[in-house]
């Protein structure tokens, strides 16, 4: 209502140029001077003398109030004008930085870009900072073109500015610090924290996953050592994604290690890291772990042995595959260590079916099973084994082998179907009633002083004598125990070495005929805590010897394993027959004179008569 | 000469299967054993042969068991009672063997049908046919289906017991056969009991003659 503007149209009256301070009177209508941006306030000459005085007066009033404002205000600009000047070095810097494409070389020709995203920046943790707060050396007024050896070089260098506001302590405070920053070889603190892109690690990702968190540092190249040894703890996630567990969080299995925790540990060797980290695996696959536990791959590692495979050592740590891999050629874990074995059985029927592609074949677990693995199962239980799959084995055999039933009981498959292995006799205590192996411990326990007198063997091994003490003492102690006899191979890893049907042996004679060479080589098994077996050499005599008769009352074969004494019984009692008509014979044709002279005597006397 | 009706048919026919099972019992059973020595068949051809004919020998013991039996004429297998007379006769036996014959004594035995054997004869195939031939038979048995008679043969004390009793019957049978063989020519001519092992019939001279 009393505001006006230059060039406007008014009515008569005075009014006051805000701008210059000066009144102008008009008559009459008219247009005010100045363009739009001048300012006039239409106010009566009378009302100037009445709101002067007032005007006066408050202005003395209020003059203590006004120099405090105006204090503020002035202190307040000249923090402005600090600001402004900060805002003056960014913007200096961004003129060159905020363009893509700028590329430093370091002396080894690697390139980094010099681009900075200012508005990223700004929401980092280290937005508050301007950018000479850590890259000291430039300034304003100096930008010196640095020269660093490499890309690692720099990093290190400007890591160093860090500590300028992170003090020792606060840093070493963190664990995972404590073990990255004091050894050698330390990364620098961009390497974790990135550069231009700080936030906090713990809780500053909250939003990132579990393992994009972890892979954060462990994508990187990250070692640990460990006396003597170096552990790389790089990830590579292409690799872990492919895995069955591609979708799982890192700390599904690294079960203490979190977003908030990273505790340090401490392990002897990489070895004794790797056991104790696949203990893990049983939080999912408890049945497989109860499973492994009765192998003897547990067994080993029970009895100390640290080479003993663990989960990870077949199964891969980050890059654990699916079950079908581990069934082929190329993916068996198994070959890793049994790598002749693995060999034989490449060459045999089985590993050359599989090798064609031939549908069900079988590869090692087919017969070992994966995860409760047993020992020399196959030449033990041949039936459990082999015809777990050769259904039809009992009904072929009983085709053409007498006694064909006996016969797959007591002659490992193998044994027949490897027919250029060498053969061995294994002898084992076998409980009657179950008809299990028993083990080592148990045979000590029912033997006492006489285990020790029967594994001292002799130099031709266990003799006849042995054998029938240790009998009778399993008798004594109430044990319905007997050894058991098994033709199998020598070597175990010739099992593996199996022919193709038509090369099996099939003729009899090979195995009962005395000069056979199967019979030549006698072990007895003994099996030992771990699942192992310890064979002990037993003189081969023993199985054609009397005093086996009842130890070994399950074991014979015909002919080749006769019992000797039979023989010479059996010479003395046919000759013993033979002679009977020979000597009654000469001695018929000896007295035949007396019989003569008897009869004409006799015919003298009737004559006479 | 008089004859004597000692060998009924049934009699003669068991005794010739189980001659002629016999004889190829004990070969096959010398290539089964002895293969190292003797290599007439495969072990094979020898076990297949030696299965057959020791079903024959099962079968045809039987006859003799059945006829015997049946017969009522199971009675000359049995000696006398009396422990007295038994001991009087086996000596007076062994005495004509050892002694009379060589000096053109009598048999004191004279066969007929139903008092063919002597003591000593009576004695031996009792223990023969009542005891070895069934025990012979019962322990190939076992050894011709090992698993399928593994309670027996556990029972019998396991597979070398029950092959070592078939072996030890097996040197006797063979043993006694030449003994067997060479009494069957003390007729009183050497082919007079083996003849009447085929026709049925004894010749005797009739006031006894020795020779």
């Amino acid at each position: 209502m009393f505001r006006f503007y230059g060039g406007q149209v008014v009515k008569k009256g005075t009014y006051w140029n805000l701008s210059s301070g000066e009144s102008i009177e008009l008559e009459r209508e008219k247009i005010l001077p100045g363009n739009r941006q001048v300012r006039y306030l239409k106010v009566p000459t009378t009302g100037i003398f009445i709101l002067g005085p007032i005007s006066g007066l408050l202005f003395i009033c209020l003059l203590p109030l006004m120099s405090l404002l105006l204090g503020i205000t002035l202190l307040t600009r000249i923090a402005t004008a600090s600001d402004a000047l900060k805002s003056d070095e960014a913007a200096m810097c961004m003129g060159c930085h905020s363009a893509q494409g700028v590329v430093k070389t370091f002396k080894n020709k690697e390139k980094v870009s010099v681009y900075i995203e200012e508005s990223h920046f700004k929401n980092t943790v280290h937005g508050f900072l301007t950018c000479t707060s850590c890259h000291s050396t430039v300034s304003m007024d100096n930008h010196p073109s640095a020269q660093y050896a490499s890309k690692k070089e720099f990093a290190i260098q400007i890591s160093k500015a860090c500590k300028t506001c992170h003090s020792d302590e606060q840093v070493l405070a963190k664990p995972i610090h404590k073990q990255a920053i004091t050894r050698a070889n330390a990364p620098p603190c961009s390497d974790c924290h990135g550069s231009h892109s700080i936030s906090k690690v713990s809780g500053g990702k909250a939003e990132a996953s579990n393992s994009q968190y972890c892979l954060t540092c462990h994508k990187k190249d990250l070692n640990l050592s460990m006396k003597g040894e170096t552990l790389s703890l790089t990830i590579d996630e292409t690799i872990l994604r492919k895995s069955v567990h591609g979708n799982h969080n890192c700390s599904d299995c690294h079960v203490s290690f979190s977003k908030k925790s990273h505790p340090v540990k401490t392990f002897g060797s990489k070895r004794e890291l790797s056991i104790s980290v696949a203990g893990v695996c049983k939080g999912c696959h408890p049945e497989k772990y109860k499973q492994y536990q009765g192998s003897i791959h547990s067994n080993m590692l029970m009895q100390g042995n640290l080479n003993a495979p663990v989960c990870t050592d077949c199964h891969g740590a980050h890059s654990v595959g699916p079950k079908a891999l581990a069934e082929t050629i190329s993916g068996v874990p198994c070959r890793k260590c049994h790598e002749a074995t693995f060999e034989a059985y490449k060459a045999s029927v089985h590993g050359q079916a599989k090798i064609n592609g031939k549908n069900g074949a079988p590869i090692c677990s087919s017969c070992h099973s994966a995860h409760e693995m047993r020992p020399a199962l196959a030449s033990r239980s041949p039936r459990a084994t082999c015809m777990g799959c050769h259904r039809n084995a009992s009904e072929l055999h009983k085709e053409w082998l007498p006694n064909s039933d006996i016969h797959l009981e007591a002659v490992a498959c193998t044994a027949c179907h490897v027919p250029d292995a060498e053969r061995r006799v294994y002898l084992r205590v076998t409980d009657s009633a179950s008809g299990e192996n028993i083990s080592k411990a148990r045979v000590k326990q029912f033997l006492g002083a006489n285990y020790e007198s029967l594994t001292l063997a002799k130099a031709n091994g266990i003799e006849d004598q042995q054998l029938w003490d240790m009998y009778r003492k399993l008798g004594d102690s109430g044990t319905k125990a007997s050894l058991t006899g098994t033709l199998g191979l020598n070597d175990c890893n010739q099992s593996h070495s199996l022919a193709p049907k038509g090369k099996a042996l099939k003729q009899c004679d090979r195995c009962h005929d005395a000069d056979s060479k199967f019979f030549k080589a006698v072990s007895m098994a003994i099996i030992t805590p771990d699942g192992h077996e310890e064979r002990y050499n037993v003189n081969p005599a023993v199985l054609s010897s009397m005093f086996t008769i009842l130890p070994l009352n399950q074991f014979y074969a015909l002919g080749s394993t006769r019992i000797k004494i039979l023989d010479i019984i059996g010479i003395m009692m046919v000759v013993g027959g033979m002679s009977v008509p020979i000597v009654h014979l000469t001695l018929r044709i000896l007295t035949s004179p007396i019989r003569e002279a008897r009869r004409l005597n006799k015919l003298r006397k009737e004559g006479r008569r | 000469m008089k004859k004597i009706y000692l060998h009924p048919l049934p009699v003669r026919v068991w005794h010739w299967i189980n001659a002629f099972s016999f004889l190829l019992l004990i070969v096959t059973g010398l290539q089964i054993r002895y293969r190292d020595v003797i290599k007439m068949t495969s072990f094979k051809t020898a076990v297949d042969i030696h299965n057959i004919f020791g079903f024959v020998l099962f079968f045809n013991f039987f006859i003799w068991l059945i006829y015997y039996l049946v017969s009522g004429k199971f009675n000359i297998y049995i000696p006398e009672f009396s422990l007295r007379s038994l001991i009087e006769g086996s000596i007076r036996q062994a005495r004509y063997y050892g002694y009379g014959i060589f000096v053109g004594e009598e048999n004191p035995h004279h066969s007929t049908p139903d008092n063919k054997f002597n003591p000593m004869q009576q004695m031996a195939y009792l223990n023969i046919m009542a005891l070895f031939i069934p025990m012979q038979i019962a322990t190939g048995l076992l050894m011709w289906d090992v698993k399928g008679f593994s309670q027996w043969i556990g029972l019998a004390g396991g597979i070398k017991i029950v092959d070592s009793v078939h072996v030890l019957l097996f040197l006797f049978f063979t043993s006694f056969l030449f003994v067997h063989i060479y009494l069957a020519t003390l007729g009183h001519t050497a082919f007079a009991h083996i003849k009447a092992m085929f026709i049925g019939y004894e010749e005797e001279p009739e006031h006894g003659h020795s020779h």
